[in-house]
Formats: C-alpha cells, sequence, structure tokens
C-alpha cells in the first residue's frame, strides 16, 4: 500500500488515526489526530514528528503506551485503553501492525477511540444493577402480559425460594393468590392508567419463634406498580415495588385499636368530654357533655366555634380557651353557672355547678395542638357538700346546746383528742394537750374505775358503753356526765375508740329533784335520834320522821288527827302540855308515861312561827333505873333540853330559809303557771318554758346548797385528823391557781404560832378555800389585791385571822346579814350569798365562831375561833 | 286611757319581775310598768321627778330582800321622802316571806298601803286599783 492512499484511508476514518514507523516516527496521520494532538499538546503533530517527542512531553502517557506500541511492531494487534487529559477521558487505543511485501512489519497503524460515554454507560449500568440487587425493596420486572421477566435478592427473598418466578414461566395475572390479594388488581390499575399505584397488601404470612411457641405472622407490604413506557408511550415493562411495612402497619393496626378503645371510652365517660382544635372548633363531644348541652337547653353546636358558641360563651370558655392554648398549662376550676331552661311549662332558673377540666394536647399524627375539656356536673356533690357543712354546723352547734362534746382515742398511738365542747364540759382551755391518763384524773374515784373497766372491756372485747359519772372540772365544779364509747375496727383489729361526753348535770337535776327533795327532808329529820312530828294546834300531824312512826306503831299517821288516831290522848298529860306550849308560846318538856303502850317518853313540845308545834320525844322505857338515877337523868334532861333549843333555834332557821328561798321560787312557778295556762299563744309558752326552767334551776341550786349545810349540821362526828395549815393553804392555792393569777393576789400566811389543827379536812379546806375567793371576788378596783393568813394560839383553841385588802363591808348596814343564807350586798353577779353562811355552818358545827372587822374601801378582817376538842 | 299612769315593779328576781309585767300588761291596768332590781335606783328617780308628776309612779310593788339596798332600808327612806312628791306614791311590799315578824314590821310603816305575799294572782292586782 502506498503512502498517499494510506493517507486517504485513514483520512476517510472517524477517529484519530496516525502510522508510525518502526523508529517511532510518524509516517501519515489524518486530520481527526491532528486535531486531538492540538487539543492535548498545545500543538499538532504531523509526518516526521516522532512519538518519542510525546514521551518527553507527557511520560505518563509514553509509559502507558511505550509497550503496546513495541508489542505491535512486534507483529501483535494490541487494544488498549488509558485515561488522559483533565477531566480524565477515556480512550481504547487499537494499534495494527502493516507488513510490507517481505512479510516484516515496517509500519504500525495506531487508531484513537474516545470510549467515554460508552464507560460511562457501562459502569452507570453496573451501579444501577448492584443498587437494585441490593435495595432493600424487592422489585420485580413483568412483560405488559404479565410474563416475570426479571428480579433483585430482595424479590427472590420475599417470594421465597420456591416460587414459581424461580422455578419457569410465570405470569403475574395468572396467579390466583395475587387475585385475593388485591395485586392483579392493581396491576389491572396500572396498565389502565399508565400511572404508578400504591397500595397496602397482605402478601404473606412468616413463622415466629415465640420462646417455644411459634406464631403465624402477617406481613404486610406496600406494593408500589408502575409501568416503563417506550417512546410511543406504551407499556414496554411492569414494575413492581414491594417494600416491608408489618411492623408500621401492626403499629398502625394497635394504634387504631387503641383509639376505637378510647373513643369508646370517652364516649362512656361519666364525665363530660368535649374536643377542640387548635382554631377552637369543637370536634368531638361525648355523650356526658350531649345530655349536659340537652339539659342546659343549649344547643349543642359541634361545628360551631368557641367564640360564637353560647355555651362556650356562658362557661366563658373561649377566654379558657386560649389561655390553656398560649401557656400550655392544665387549668381546673369550678364554675357555677346559673341560667333559664326552657321548658313545655316555661322557663325555669337553674343552677350548676361544674368542675372543668382544660388542658392541651398534642395530636400524635399532626402534631397540631388540640384542646381537651372535662366538664364535670358537681352539682349534686356541691350540695352535698353545703348540706354536710350545713349538718356539720348544726351539729356543732347541738353539741353546744346540749353539751355534747366529742373524743377518740388513738389504739396505736394511744393519742386522745377532744372536741372544744368536751374541754368545755371540763373547764379546761380549748387545745390543752391531753392524755387519757389525764382525762381520768377527772373522774371520781367511783367513776373512774368504772370507766377504765369499761375503757379495757373496750379494748379488749370491743364492748361499747355508756356510762353516767362524775366529773371533778378543772375549776373543781362537780359535774354529771353521760359517757359513750364506741370501738372502730379495721381488718379485724381494734383501730380508735370514739365517743361522745355530754354534761347531764342539768337534767340530772332535773330529773331527781323530787326524789331529792324528799330526801332532803328525810336525812334532815332522820338525822335526830328522836321521835319528830309536827302538828298543826288542833292536832292535825303535818309531818312525821321514822323513829316517831316506830314509836307510834300505827299505819299511816301523816295528814290525820293524833287525837283521833288515839283517843285516849284526849285530856292526856300529853294534851295538857300542847295546850301549855300553844298558850305560852314557849318550849314545854316532860315526860309520860303511856299506858296503852306500857312504855315511858321523854317529850319536848316547841311552838313554831306559824303556829304549828313541834314534838321530840324519846322513849326512855328501857332506862328503868330513872327513879333510881332520877337525879342524874335530870342532869340529862337538861342538857338534852339546852342541846334541843339549839337544835331548836337551827331548825327555826331552816324554816326561815325554806320560807324565803324556797318559797319565791315557788310562788314563781305558781304565777308562771297561771300566766302560761292564761296564754294559748305558742311563742309565749315557749318562753315561759324557759322561765320554768330557770327557775326550776334556781330551786335545785338552793336545794343543793340546803343539802350541803344539813350535811355538815348531820356530820357532828365528822372525823377530825391533825393537819398543817401551810399543806392545806398550799392544796386551795392549787385549786384556784387560775383566779389568783388573773386577780394577781399577794397572798402572805404566818402559821408558825400554831402551825396544826385538828380538825375535818374537807371542812378546814372550804373554809380557807372561801377566805382566798372572798378575798378575790371582793378585791378593790384600785390597788393589787392582798390577803394575810395568820393562826395563833389563843386560850381556849387556835384563832386564825383573815385580812385582806378588799372593798369592805359596810358592817353597820350590812353586818347582821353578813353570814346570812343567800344574802348579797354587793352588785356583783358572781355573789350567791352562800359562801360565808357555808363557812360559818362548818365552824358552828365543830363548836366554832366567825366574826368579822371591816370598814368600807379598807379591806376585810375575819376572825374565827376554833374551839379545842 | 288605763286605771293606772305608771307602775314600778322593784325586785331583784328578773323572772318574779318579768312574770310581773307580763300580768299587769295582761290586765291593761296601767300604761307603763317598769322594773328595777336596785332600791335605790328608785330612790334616785323619784328624788329626780319629785315635782314631776309623769315622772313619778302611781304605785309601788316593793320587795323586801334584795342585795345592796333591801326594802326596810327603802321604806325608811321614803317615809321622809314621800312628803317632797307631787302626788300620792302607793306602796305595796311584795315579798315571797310569810314570816309573821315581816308582816309585823311592814305595818310599822303606816303609809304602806298592803303587805302582799308571792304569787300574785289577778285577782289581788285587780284589788289594787283605786
Amino acid at each position: 500500500m502506498n503512502h498517499p492512499l494510506l493517507t486517504q484511508v485513514i483520512e476517510a476514518l472517524p477517529d484519530p488515526v496516525a502510522v508510525f514507523d518502526t523508529q517511532l516516527n510518524l509516517v501519515t496521520v489524518n486530520s481527526a489526530f491532528s486535531e486531538e494532538s492540538c487539543r492535548h499538546l498545545g500543538y499538532a503533530l504531523k509526518a516526521g514528528d516522532s512519538l518519542r517527542q510525546l514521551a518527553d512531553l507527557h511520560p505518563n502517557l509514553a509509559m502507558q503506551s511505550m509497550d503496546h506500541w513495541q508489542a505491535a511492531l512486534s507483529g501483535h494487534r494490541v487494544a488498549f485503553e488509558l485515561s488522559y487529559g483533565q477531566p480524565p477521558l477515556r480512550y481504547q487505543i487499537s494499534c495494527s501492525p502493516l507488513y510490507n511485501e517481505q512479510k516484516e512489519v515496517f509500519q504500525v497503524m495506531m487508531v484513537i477511540r474516545n470510549v467515554q460515554a460508552e464507560t460511562e454507560v457501562r459502569e452507570n449500568e453496573r451501579f444501577f444493577r448492584s443498587v437494585l440487587e441490593n435495595l432493600p425493596v424487592g422489585l420485580q420486572e413483568f412483560t405488559p402480559e404479565g410474563w416475570h421477566r426479571n428480579m433483585n435478592e430482595a424479590q427472590k427473598s420475599i417470594l421465597g425460594e420456591d416460587h414459581a418466578s424461580n422455578t419457569g414461566p410465570y405470569n403475574v395475572f395468572d396467579d390466583p393468590f395475587n387475585r385475593r390479594n388485591g395485586l392483579t388488581a392493581l396491576l389491572d390499575e396500572v396498565k389502565q392508567h399508565k400511572e404508578p399505584v400504591k397500595r397496602e397488601m397482605l402478601l404473606k404470612y412468616t413463622e415466629v419463634q415465640d420462646d417455644n411457641v411459634t406464631r403465624i405472622q402477617p406481613m404486610y407490604y406496600e406494593v408500589t406498580g408502575f409501568p416503563v413506557l417506550d417512546l410511543q408511550g406504551d407499556i414496554e415493562c411492569l414494575f413492581i415495588i414491594l417494600s416491608e411495612i408489618t411492623e408500621k402497619k401492626l403499629a398502625v393496626l394497635s394504634l387504631e385499636k387503641s383509639e376505637r378503645l378510647l373513643h369508646t371510652i370517652v364516649e362512656n365517660l361519666p364525665v363530660g368530654y368535649i374536643q377542640f382544635d387548635h382554631f377552637g372548633f369543637i370536634r368531638r363531644v361525648n355523650q356526658t357533655q350531649r345530655k349536659l348541652f340537652a339539659s342546659t337547653g343549649l344547643e349543642e353546636q359541634p361545628d360551631s366555634n368557641l367564640i360564637q358558641d353560647p355555651f362556650a360563651r356562658l362557661f366563658e370558655l373561649d377566654q379558657l380557651f386560649l389561655e390553656v392554648l398560649q401557656r400550655g398549662k392544665m387549668l381546673r376550676l369550678e364554675k357555677k353557672l346559673e341560667f333559664q331552661v326552657h321548658t313545655g311549662a316555661g322557663k325555669i332558673d337553674r343552677e350548676i355547678f361544674l368542675d372543668l377540666t382544660m388542658f392541651p394536647v398534642e395530636d400524635p399524627v399532626d402534631k397540631d395542638q388540640i384542646v381537651v375539656a372535662l366538664v364535670n356536673d358537681i352539682t349534686e356533690k356541691k350540695r352535698q357538700e353545703l348540706e354536710n357543712t350545713k349538718n356539720q354546723e348544726s351539729l356543732v352547734q347541738t353539741g353546744e346546746i346540749g353539751k355534747i362534746g366529742g373524743w377518740e382515742l388513738d389504739m396505736a398511738s394511744r393519742h386522745l383528742r377532744w372536741s372544744g365542747q368536751t374541754y368545755k364540759i371540763h373547764e379546761l382551755p380549748p387545745y390543752a394537750t391531753m392524755t387519757l391518763e389525764k382525762s381520768l384524773s377527772f373522774l371520781e374515784e367511783e367513776s373512774r374505775s368504772r370507766v377504765e373497766q369499761a375503757m379495757t372491756a373496750c379494748m379488749n372485747r370491743g364492748k361499747a358503753f355508756d356510762l353516767q359519772v362524775t366529773i371533778q372540772t378543772a375549776r373543781n365544779n362537780t359535774l354529771q356526765a353521760r359517757i359513750i364509747g364506741k370501738p372502730e375496727y379495721r381488718n379485724g383489729r381494734i383501730v380508735r375508740i370514739y365517743g361522745v361526753i355530754q354534761d347531764v348535770t342539768e337534767q340530772f337535776r332535773i330529773r331527781n329533784q323530787l326524789t331529792r327533795n324528799a330526801e332532803l327532808m328525810r336525812l334532815f329529820f332522820d338525822t335526830i335520834d328522836m321521835g319528830y312530828a309536827v302538828m298543826d294546834k288542833d292536832g292535825k300531824v303535818n309531818f312525821i320522821n321514822r323513829k316517831a312512826q316506830e314509836i307510834v306503831d300505827h299505819g299511816k299517821v301523816i295528814g290525820r288527827n293524833i287525837f283521833e288516831v288515839f283517843p285516849s290522848l284526849v285530856g292526856s298529860t300529853f294534851h295538857a302540855r300542847v295546850r301549855q306550849c300553844i298558850d305560852a308560846q314557849a318550849p314545854v318538856s316532860f315526860s309520860n308515861f303511856l299506858p296503852q303502850l306500857d312504855k315511858w317518853y321523854e317529850f319536848l313540845l316547841a311552838p313554831m312561827q306559824d303556829g304549828s308545834i313541834s314534838i321530840f320525844t324519846r322513849n326512855i322505857t328501857d332506862s328503868k333505873k330513872m327513879q333510881r338515877e332520877l337525879r342524874k337523868a335530870n342532869d340529862q334532861l337538861s342538857s338534852l333540853n339546852k342541846f334541843l333549843v339549839n337544835q331548836n333555834k337551827q331548825l327555826e332557821d331552816f324554816a326561815h330559809i325554806t320560807s324565803h328561798n324556797l318559797r319565791a321560787p315557788i310562788a314563781n312557778l305558781k304565777a308562771l303557771m297561771q300566766i302560761m295556762n292564761e296564754s294559748d299563744n305558742e311563742q309565749e309558752q315557749e318562753m315561759y318554758k324557759g322561765m320554768f326552767q330557770e327557775v326550776i334551776r334556781n330551786i335545785d341550786e338552793t336545794l343543793n346548797d340546803l343539802i350541803e349545810i344539813v350535811q355538815i349540821r348531820k356530820d357532828l362526828n365528822v372525823e377530825r385528823e391533825t393537819l398543817a395549815f401551810a399543806d392545806r393553804l398550799q392544796k386551795v392555792k392549787d385549786i384556784l391557781l387560775v383566779d389568783m393569777e388573773t386577780s394577781s393576789i399577794r397572798l402572805t400566811a404566818d402559821f408558825s404560832e400554831a402551825p396544826h389543827i385538828d380538825y375535818p379536812r374537807i371542812y378546814l379546806d372550804s373554809i380557807l378555800q372561801n377566805l382566798l375567793t372572798n378575798a378575790i371576788k371582793y378585791r378593790a378596783t384600785d390597788r393589787p389585791p392582798s390577803l394575810h393568813l395568820q393562826s395563833r394560839a389563843v386560850d381556849g383553841g387556835i384563832m386564825l385571822t383573815a385580812e385582806d385588802n378588799g372593798m369592805g363591808i359596810d358592817m353597820e348596814r350590812y353586818g347582821a346579814k353578813l353570814f346570812g343564807f343567800r344574802k348579797t350586798f354587793h352588785k356583783n353577779k358572781d355573789a350567791k350569798g352562800i359562801g360565808l353562811f357555808i363557812t360559818k355552818t362548818q365552824i358552828e358545827a365543830m363548836g366554832g365562831s366567825i366574826y368579822a372587822e371591816s370598814q368600807l374601801g379598807a379591806g376585810t378582817k375575819f376572825i374565827i375561833t376554833f374551839r379545842p376538842e | 286611757m288605763k286605771p293606772l299612769q305608771s307602775i314600778f315593779i322593784v325586785d331583784d328576781d328578773p323572772i318574779h319581775q318579768q312574770i310581773t309585767e307580763i300580768m299587769l300588761e295582761r290586765l291593761r291596768i296601767a300604761d307603763k310598768v317598769s322594773k328595777f332590781s336596785d332600791a335605790q335606783d328608785v330612790l334616785d328617780h323619784i328624788r329626780l321627778n319629785a315635782a314631776d308628776q309623769s315622772g313619778l309612779p302611781d304605785l309601788i310593788l316593793l320587795d323586801l330582800n334584795m342585795p345592796v339596798m333591801d326594802g326596810w332600808e327603802f321604806l325608811e327612806v321614803f317615809a321622809e321622802l314621800r312628803y317632797q312628791l307631787s302626788k300620792p306614791v302607793r306602796i305595796y311590799v311584795l315579798t315571797s316571806s310569810i314570816d309573821e315578824r315581816d308582816r309585823q314590821r311592814v305595818d310599822q310603816f303606816d303609809f304602806v298601803s298592803g303587805y302582799l305575799t308571792k304569787p300574785l294572782t289577778n285577782d289581788i292586782i285587780m284589788a289594787l286599783l283605786p
């Protein structure tokens, strides 16, 4: 082949071509080569240039090529690839040896082809294929008719090793399973619309090993089918992509399930439920709330906005809503609503209480803020509460009125708790610390042992108790109280004992008043170990004591005329002496033999203010030696006479007291009866009842005072003991501690001269207490009060003086009344006029005396003389 | 116009005061019924109104046994005071005491119109009218 021809041939080739000789000198090049070399080297290589020039300029290029060129010169067809340039481009270089006539290689034709695009395509395809292969989603290709063409590894493992598409021709449309799971329908849709279609499908089940249990779990896939269209827009192939979503699907399913559950719960909540979206539109309302809507007469408007909704405005929900939404905080409040309800009959005013809770919630899906309102109709509860409060109040009031206090003993802590009224009953300041031991100390000995027994029985056997007891209050008042206790069990164990305590002193007094009245009389007259009777001047017996009754030994005498019961008495010595007594209005004593009784009696007849005659009599038959011991008897008689005169004087005092102090309230009772009978006005009747009680209380008080006096006079032989004045004063100071402190009285005493006395302890305590109480009660207002006590040995006994700096008494005016029964001469409301009377009685009963010296405004000095044994 | 203008009840027992007031008012015998617990207050009042007929009572129901100033002391002072009054004031002792000695002692005060023992009855009250 000659040179020009060769040049023409290579010029025809589209790729750059160069021919070089064995010396690597270029023989000829085509213009494409020239252009290419010019682009890369900066100048065009032309025939005659050596390739070594290239090697010098671009050693890298030459190094890649030199061996191949030499190989070609040795007669091998060589093709190789190299990359060159910025950015590097891939070139394929083919070198073909050219032979001369001697079959020797004399030239080599080098064709340079730019293979950059081809290489890229090839690499891309490999890349995409590996990507598709390794996708975590299944990918399968079908012909438009549905024949399986290709699938990736993921798809293979989804379908399983033994799936038909692995073993032979498989048509996706012919598989009956796909018709059931919806894949057929999906691919039909893809073909029809030539658009991707996505759907979730249950495609298979898998076995899950859970410990020893194999469970079948459904596998859910998101299936996307799409067509690949050719240039004409016809379907070239169909693809499906399968992505496993089992977990997500199961989560969604369980979410739906719990949502359905939640919905049911919300719907059936006994509390009203309103759900708002973040614009304030009502989105959900449950049935309780619907009922409430209906009952308020407001129409439910679930689509209306909070701002316009009448119910919401009624609630001021709109404001609350904004607050909840803006602050993101829960709000809870009670609202009272008043409104009118339209009914068939007209308008009715209603009032309801609502417990309203509003809180923000983030919608888990949309991430929107929603607001939920819980509306609880607490009208009934509120009413109950109000009722309870009222009951509580009335209970407290009842407690105060009925003087009923509460108490409870906690078994675990042994803590005893008292109500205010209980403290009041005990006359203690409220809420002083209280223990069981301390509380028992207020009980009288006998009551205390009964209460202790009852408490023990209650603790051990759960026995409830109801006892009437006597209480000595902190201020030393004696009360009758009723204590009721009950056990409370928890889990079969007794946890506390609780109950009430009621001051029943008044009830007790009123109930026992008549009994006591009779007892009083009996007590008084039975104390005399003699027959005693009272008869009017005609002989009618108005009173007869037990002893006298024994003496006369004749059924009922009282109310009858003695001269009719015993006719033999008419004209007797007795009869004559009675006359004498009446006429002289002086006591007459004599002894008389009563033949019908065959007994001797001593008599003392004493005239009384109202014209009656007191008869004292004593059987002297037993002293048969009377005549022999006449002198002695006479002596006895005269001493008895004195004693009886003294007794008589006391009796007279007593009669006087009775006439003054018992008549007044009884007169009040009579008058009250009269005006009450004349009125039928209920309100007035109530008032009279109150007055009755007041009067009866007054009588009761008087009677109690009288009983005390009678007791003192009766107990002439009350036991004496050796007492230290200082000890007894200390005891009294303890009792009056509060009063002493309030008055800040300065109490001094000097018992050094006569520190001891033989005297009944209770009397001495009572005397000292009365002296101290008087000094406090009648203290002067313009100076600090003081009292000085002093004991002295005097001729024939001990003298005690009590000198105070109090307001003093006008002795000239009141001296006679000072020690009188129920005599007062101060405007002091506390004054009862009993203290000094009792003191005097107690002193005189033991043979002593008391008198007072006083200067109005300067103070009082009481001087007491105790007679020795 | 009721038979009497003014009656004073002088007694330290509030229940008695109340009962007596009710009885007097039921019988409508006086325009005005006043109650006193302390005899001294009554004396002060009478002294103050000695010249004023309308301030003086027509009738005083006087208890004997009272604290501070009792009925006896009152009677002793009133014995002199009555001469200075612009109209006659009748005094009835009204006491629970049935002690004859009390009655005799009251008799010493000749200006006292009567000795009444409690309780009052309608008949007794009606008998007090002039």
